[in-house]
């Protein structure tokens, strides 16, 4: 019964996001400044073909600088975590 | 219906079969290679709705490295879910 | 859990190839779809399967972990160098200065769809290249740590 009726809850409200997301434009924004001035001016300021690769690292480039931090903190983390322990060095169990 | 929409709802039918598959799979093993397909497919929408980038990160990431670290990590345990 | 023979030379024969795709992918990450990132975890694949398909001691000949370290030390390094080089140009932190007109990487695009040159985009090359083997140190070092945590259990 509990089951039933939670699995209804479930299938309602995702329904009726279904219905609110169908109305939304995908793929077609209305407002295409900012894809315009990119899509004009990307090859003749950068120099590169790929319009993606030159927004993700010339036009945000400072982005990419922070993703590549995150993922170099990431590996000292788990490096870190997974070190070998020195000569007569425990886990401390608190 | 044009062939484009259809072989959209082909993968996106993929998509929820291979989801519905990895949380059904008593063999954690299999569970992996599940959840590597549910990737591929991914990247392959990602390849349909046009976002050539996004698709050979999520190949690259979610089908090859997600699928060998669930390898060793079951490498490292056991490989059958318990009974209780 | 060890894996068959035709596994391992499965993923020996496909070792070299996905290195080589990846850096594929990272040096021509300014004119076709994909990058820094993207080619690094191509590359990283690589390693992974290498990985998922020998034992730890195995792979250690191949694969060294120091190595990776350096790699993934040397591409934010050339990422951060790149982004000041900037600063010595007389130009802003992370500015394009060599897209226009310098020795390197120079030669200007035309406008709209065309065939493409290596020689173009200035700094982007040198940012990608750095980004790639950056993720591929990094995600090799995460898979590495991890697969030394674990023991092999001895069999008979």
């Amino acid at each position: 019964m509990r089951h039933v009726l939670f699995s209804a809850i479930l299938l309602l409200f995702f329904g009726g996001l279904m219905y609110l997301a169908a109305d939304l434009p995908f793929g077609d924004p209305p407002r295409t400044d900012m894809d315009d001035y990119f899509l004009r001016n990307a090859q003749a300021q950068t120099g590169a073909n790929n319009v993606v690769t030159s927004i993700v690292f010339d036009f945000r480039g400072f982005d990419t600088l922070g993703e590549a931090t995150v993922l170099f903190t990431a590996v000292l983390g788990v490096g870190m975590m997974f070190r070998k322990l020195k000569e007569g060095e425990e886990y401390e169990n608190d | 219906m044009t062939p484009f929409l259809l072989l959209q709802a082909l993968v996106l039918l993929g998509l929820v079969v291979t989801a519905v598959l990895i949380i059904s799979f008593k063999d954690l093993l299999a569970a992996a290679i599940a959840f590597a397909a549910f990737s591929l497919l991914l990247s392959l929408e990602f390849y349909l709705l046009q976002a050539p980038d996004v698709a050979i990160a999520e190949a690259g990431i979610g089908a090859g490295l997600t699928t060998a670290i669930f390898i060793i990590a079951i490498r490292g345990t056991q490989r059958h879910e318990e009974k209780n | 859990m060890k894996m068959t023979k035709i596994v391992r030379t499965t993923a020996d024969l496909f070792f070299p190839f996905c290195l080589v795709f990846g850096l594929y992918v990272v040096v021509h990450g300014h004119l076709t779809p994909g990058g820094g990132f993207q080619g690094g975890a191509v590359m990283a694949t690589g390693t992974a399967l290498l990985l998922v398909a020998r034992s730890y001691d195995d792979v250690t000949g191949r694969i060294r972990k120091g190595a990776m370290k350096a790699c993934e030390a040397a591409g934010l390094l050339i990422f951060l160098c790149a982004g000041f080089s900037g600063l010595f140009a007389g130009r802003p932190f992370m500015a394009n200065w060599l897209a226009p007109d310098s020795a390197l990487f120079r030669t200007a695009v035309a406008h709209g769809p065309n065939a493409g040159d290596l020689n173009t985009a200035g700094l982007l090359p040198l940012l990608n290249f750095g980004v790639g083997i950056e993720v591929l140190g990094g995600l090799t070092v995460i898979l590495l740590y991890m697969l030394s945590g674990i023991k092999e259990e001895k069999k008979p």
